[in-house]
């Protein structure tokens, strides 16, 4: 954005904070958010305000207009919805390293259904009755409608009586593969073998409950499940689950059996295939896909970057240091680690990955020690990425390990790591034959 | 979630064909330029010989520019200062050597229109020739991968991105092809099957049987950047008559195009040398067809 377009966001502010900071410094600030960082508008005029003590509600914004969850259309940045609470439930996130309680749910009306957020603990809100949802903005996630009460909105009850069309309350299952599940799906139909269960006892909100927890699969790829009632489920059986629900832990799809879920003993169509193996994807169907456990790709390494080679490590808390001082235990005595995070390509797509001290030394040669001794000689680390380089871009490699997403896209945490031999001839000869069969 | 751009394996011949460019509206998205296969090339992975190189800016500023050339053409490609990593490769490698580079798309506009493509490097990393020959064998596939998706979209009548998108295509996808169809029409499926048959034909030396089709792979220019290279195809040209001398009639032009084909020669290059040999007085057209060294 350049200055014309931020100067009428930049006079506002300066309305707001009563010519308290001088339009240079807004005008400074406002383009720094925006431009430099990339926030969005709102977010950085909230922020500016509160930076330099101006007040909520001096901030124009327009008046909000009511519409159904039908007409949202994605991006309204101030509405008012009048709904009826579906399902809600208060959940423990952690966001710029505090600890914070949010609302979080399912509401609908006449003409649909969309989940919400109440970024603050504020208030009780119960299932089935209505509530009129004011300020609130919009946004997707996955093309699903997301409504967000952030610090303008309020929600108040409402006498309104709101009748949810059929479909929202027969929730039709869709059916899916496992590596084809996604953070965010409701309702899916799900088959698959138990690999592994156990009991847990969890606490939620105050109250004991036990979970059955483990790992299940079927012939595209592996998920954690969670049962919350026990549906006496056997290590080795296969089961159909309907109704189930995706949530992810870092992009990872987590598989959810709640109070809806249906489970059911089914013949296994796998046969007698072995379903405890790593499933190979493709780099664009885990990018697509945003995570998942015990995947298997190749590619050529086509990036080495920042945070490679020589690291040091907080001997306490196992975290990468710089400059000897650890964020959680101050001055320390670093360890010595090596790394290396590199780009993965192959050709459909692209993913981060994290390979060990194990790894590095196995893929480079370049072990530990060697790299300690010659940082020492350079009076350097640094030289230990660039000693690395050379010896891992290009190659081909087979990483086994789980992927999860942050937002820099998604990352394996490699297991297993080996270079790939590729038969070039034998593939030539069998690409050309299908070229030459085409002419 | 930013999913990081894929890096397209796309042979000169393609890249240096394309012209049309999708600027993104939004702040901070990529651009993209758009092959005539429908490939759309934000980062690309690209590997040959490196031809020449040259620092353009100073000793403690520099900036490369190169050359490297696969089986069908050149790439260009300008290293900038905020490319350290590559500078510093660069720096180190000569020339000739194989190099593989991972770099961004740059396009440049000539005062007649034309379009040149150039590549600005994010890595550039010596390989050996096996890693080369791995690169060309991708690069084949892919290739081959766009021009069958091509003839599958060029079967759905009057097609649009939504129909596509309903056929199974993924949006990148339809979305390259029906741009790419816009901009330039049906491609030229024999060009691009003759390039990925040349390839693969490169590391299966074997199998060098002349299927017969058009030879005119590299439309690309290549004078771009770096200026003329008569001298090199002149003495290319020159140990080929010499090595390949049959007598009173020297060489005929169907091997020496077939051979200069194999070294990366476009058929307008191989004349251009000729007439130069010819001009210089250090060959003659013993009969027409032929060409013979003095």
């Amino acid at each position: 954005m350049n200055k014309e377009e931020l100067t009428p966001h930049v006079e506002e502010l300066k309305r707001v904070l009563e010519e308290k900071v001088t339009e240079k410094e807004l005008m400074d600030e406002l383009d720094k958010y925006v431009n430099e960082y990339g926030v969005d508008m709102e977010s950085a005029k909230r922020a500016i305000r509160r930076k330099f003590g101006g007040e909520e509600s001096g901030f124009v914004t327009g008046n909000a207009v009511s519409k159904k969850i039908g007409d949202l259309a994605g991006n309204e940045p101030n509405v008012d919805i009048t709904a009826r609470v579906v399902y809600v439930e208060k959940k423990q996130i952690r966001a710029r390293g505090e600890d914070k309680t949010i609302i979080s749910g399912i509401l609908g009306d006449d003409t649909g259904t969309a989940s919400f957020t109440i970024w603050s603990d504020s208030y009780d809100l119960e299932k089935g009755s209505v509530y009129i949802f004011k300020n609130a903005y919009i946004k997707t996630w996955n093309d699903r409608i997301q409504v967000n009460m952030g610090s303008r909105g309020v929600v108040e009850k409402s006498d309104a009586t709101i009748d949810l069309p059929e479909r929202t309350i027969s929730y039709t299952s869709v059916e899916s593969k496992i590596g084809g599940l996604k953070e965010g799906m409701g309702n899916v139909s799900v088959t698959g073998r138990i690999l592994s269960v156990e009991e847990r006892n969890v606490n939620v909100r105050g109250e004991d409950k036990i979970v059955y927890s483990g790992l299940m699969a079927d012939d595209t790829g592996k998920v954690q499940f969670s049962a919350w009632n026990d549906h006496n489920l056997k290590e080795g059986e296969t089961i159909l689950i309907t109704n189930a629900y995706i949530r992810g832990w870092k992009g990872i799809p987590q598989l959810n059996i709640g109070d809806r879920s249906e489970v059911s003993r089914v013949d296994d169509p796998f046969g007698s295939a072995d379903l405890d193996i790593s499933s190979n994807k493709t780099l664009r169907e885990v990018s697509e896909s945003g995570g998942g456990l015990d995947i298997t790709v190749s590619g050529l390494v086509v990036d080495l970057r920042g945070g490679s080679g020589l690291i040091f490590r907080c001997p306490q808390c196992n975290r990468s240091v710089l400059g000897g001082e650890c964020t959680n235990h101050g001055k320390i005595d670093p360890v010595h680690d090596l790394r290396m995070k590199i780009v993965l390509d192959d050709g459909s797509g692209a993913i981060g990955a994290v390979l060990n001290r194990e790894l590095t030394e196995k893929l480079t040669g370049v072990t530990l020690e060697n790299a300690v001794s010659l940082s020492k000689a350079r009076g350097e680390s640094g030289i230990i990425a660039r000693e690395i380089a050379p010896k891992i871009l290009m190659k081909r490699l087979v990483l086994r390990g789980n992927v999860m997403s942050d937002e820099y896209g998604p990352m394996m945490i490699v297991s297993e790591a080996d270079t790939e031999e590729v038969d070039i001839e034998k593939a030539a000869t069998k690409l050309l034959d299908v070229v030459e069969g085409a002419l | 979630m930013n999913a990081r751009e894929t890096a397209w394996r796309v042979f000169a011949g393609e890249l240096n064909s394309s012209s049309l460019e999708i600027k993104s509206e939004e702040e901070k998205s990529p651009s993209y330029l758009v092959t005539p296969l429908g490939a759309k090339l934000n980062r690309i992975l690209i590997a040959g010989v490196l031809l020449d190189k040259e620092n353009t800016g100073t000793e403690e500023e520099p900036m490369w520019r190169g050359r490297i050339q696969d089986v069908s053409g050149n790439f260009f490609i300008n290293v900038g200062r905020f490319q350290p990593n590559a500078a510093a490769s660069m720096a180190d490698i000569e020339a000739p050597s194989y190099v593989a580079v991972v770099g961004k798309v740059r396009t440049y506009t000539a005062d007649d229109g034309r379009v040149f493509v150039t590549v600005r490097p994010e890595t550039v990393t010596n390989i050996d020739e096996r890693t080369r020959n791995l690169w060309v064998l991708e690069a084949a596939q892919s290739t081959w991968d766009r021009l069958v998706r091509m003839k599958d979209a060029l079967r759905v009548q009057n097609a649009g991105r939504q129909d596509l998108v309903n056929k199974g295509f993924s949006q990148e996808d339809a979305d390259g092809i029906i741009s790419a169809l816009e901009h330039y029409g049906i491609p030229e499926s024999s060009k691009y099957l003759k390039l990925v048959q040349n390839s693969l034909r490169m590391l299966l030396p074997d199998r060098n049987i002349d299927l017969g089709l058009p030879e005119d792979i590299a439309d690309a220019p290549d004078e771009i950047v770096l200026g003329e290279d008569t001298g090199k195809g002149k003495e290319f040209l020159l140990s080929l008559l010499e090595a390949m001398d049959m007598g009173e009639l020297g060489v005929s032009m169907d091997v020496i195009l077939k051979k200069a084909a194999e070294n990366g020669m476009s058929p307008e290059e191989v004349e251009e040398a000729s007439d130069a040999l010819m001009d210089d007085g250090l060959a003659y057209e013993p009969k027409v067809g032929f060409l013979k060294a003095i």
